[in-house]
């Protein structure tokens, strides 16, 4: 194993990490509001280290951009759906959680 | 290498499995939605892992397009899904 | 010296949707034939569609490290509270008042705000965003006013014209 071998490993198992928060997070909170921050957080995050673990593998420059590209994707959609959820959560009246 | 990429995609696939619960649980469909949310990212993460263990770059496109489909059918379920039921 | 990309330029938006294509396609030389309709084609929507903006240069160097280092910190920080024994979270609604002009600044701005530590973008009235916070103890404003100013200096923007 390359010391580059040794960092995507690093990478990945941290990304891994943060999928599993991700999980917890979306079981243990106890309304939607808190779930969306678990998703799109722990999530984005998760999934931002692996791909950084994978663009250190990638055979080109050009595979590096798709990997970007695609995490790109995902978070312009983690944000734009927790936004869209939250409001209408909203609007139907459901109340957030509170201590 | 390749083990490592397989193990994680497998572990990854064991979270989509505890996952499932909150879809069982509810209570709301935003909830169950939230967690098919979740699966789409994980979805996206075996993928690409996938690619790269199997020497597979196709997959990488499946991705792509699963990153794309999210979008959509979170949309479609706010705009349309959610607010037809109850 | 160029500080600030002009997204009305035909040539710049040309250029990225030419890199688009090149990623996409992994750099396969033979899908030009393809490549080079679509690109045209593909400026032409934008440029229907998608009015001009300009970004500055020196504020996307600047976002983007302040951008990774905060969504990594927000991860950090969601995690730890998911799987905390005693769930360490005490949720609450609050408002900020936006000066970012409508358009893409905001909505920029209200998905930065979803990804970054602990904050939720709710909802949008005329010039509240109204947030939904994972810890009410910690004081947003003071966050919520630097990702304000990055978005600015993003989109080449001085915060107190507005």
């Amino acid at each position: 194993m390359s010391v580059i071998d040794i960092i995507t490993a690093i990478l990945l198992i941290a990304g891994a990490v943060f999928f599993l928060a991700g999980t917890v997070g979306l079981l243990r909170f106890p309304d939607i509001y808190t779930r969306l921050h678990a998703l799109t957080k722990a999530d984005n995050v998760g999934l931002g280290l692996i791909i950084a673990g994978l663009t250190l593998q990638a055979e080109s420059l050009a595979v590096v951009g798709k990997l970007l590209l695609i995490w790109w994707l995902v978070l312009l959609a983690g944000a734009s759906v927790a936004h869209l959820i939250a409001v209408v959560a909203q609007q139907r009246g459901i109340k957030p959680w509170k201590r | 290498m390749s083990t490592l990429y397989i193990a994680i995609a497998l572990f990854l696939l064991l979270t989509l499995v505890v996952g499932l619960w909150r879809i069982l649980r509810g209570p709301t469909a935003a909830d169950r939605m939230l967690a098919a949310q979740l699966f789409g990212t994980t979805a996206v993460s075996c993928l690409l892992l996938l690619a790269q263990a199997l020497e597979q770059p196709p997959l990488r496109d499946v991705a792509l397009v699963f990153a794309l489909l999210a979008v959509v059918t979170a949309v479609a379920f706010v705009r349309r899904a959610w607010t037809a039921e109850q | 010296m160029v500080t600030s990309i002009t997204f009305s330029a035909v040539s710049v938006r040309t250029i990225l949707f030419a890199i688009l294509w090149w990623v996409v396609t992994e750099a396969a030389i033979n899908s030009w034939y393809i490549g080079v309709p679509v690109v045209v084609f593909a400026t032409w929507v934008s440029l229907v569609l998608l009015p001009s903006f300009s970004l500055s240069l020196y504020g996307i160097l600047r976002f983007m490290p302040f951008f990774l280092w905060h969504s990594l910190r927000g991860g950090v920080d969601v995690a730890w509270r998911a799987l905390h024994p005693r769930l360490a979270i005490s949720p609450d609604m609050v408002d900020y008042h936006l000066r970012l002009p409508a358009g893409l600044p905001r909505v920029f701005m209200i998905n930065t705000v979803s990804l970054l530590p602990g904050t939720l973008s709710a909802e949008m009235d005329e010039n509240y965003l109204h947030l939904h916070v994972l810890d009410k103890t910690n004081d947003f404003s003071k966050d919520l006013a630097i990702i304000e100013q990055r978005v600015a200096d993003l989109f080449a923007l001085n915060l107190s014209d507005y």
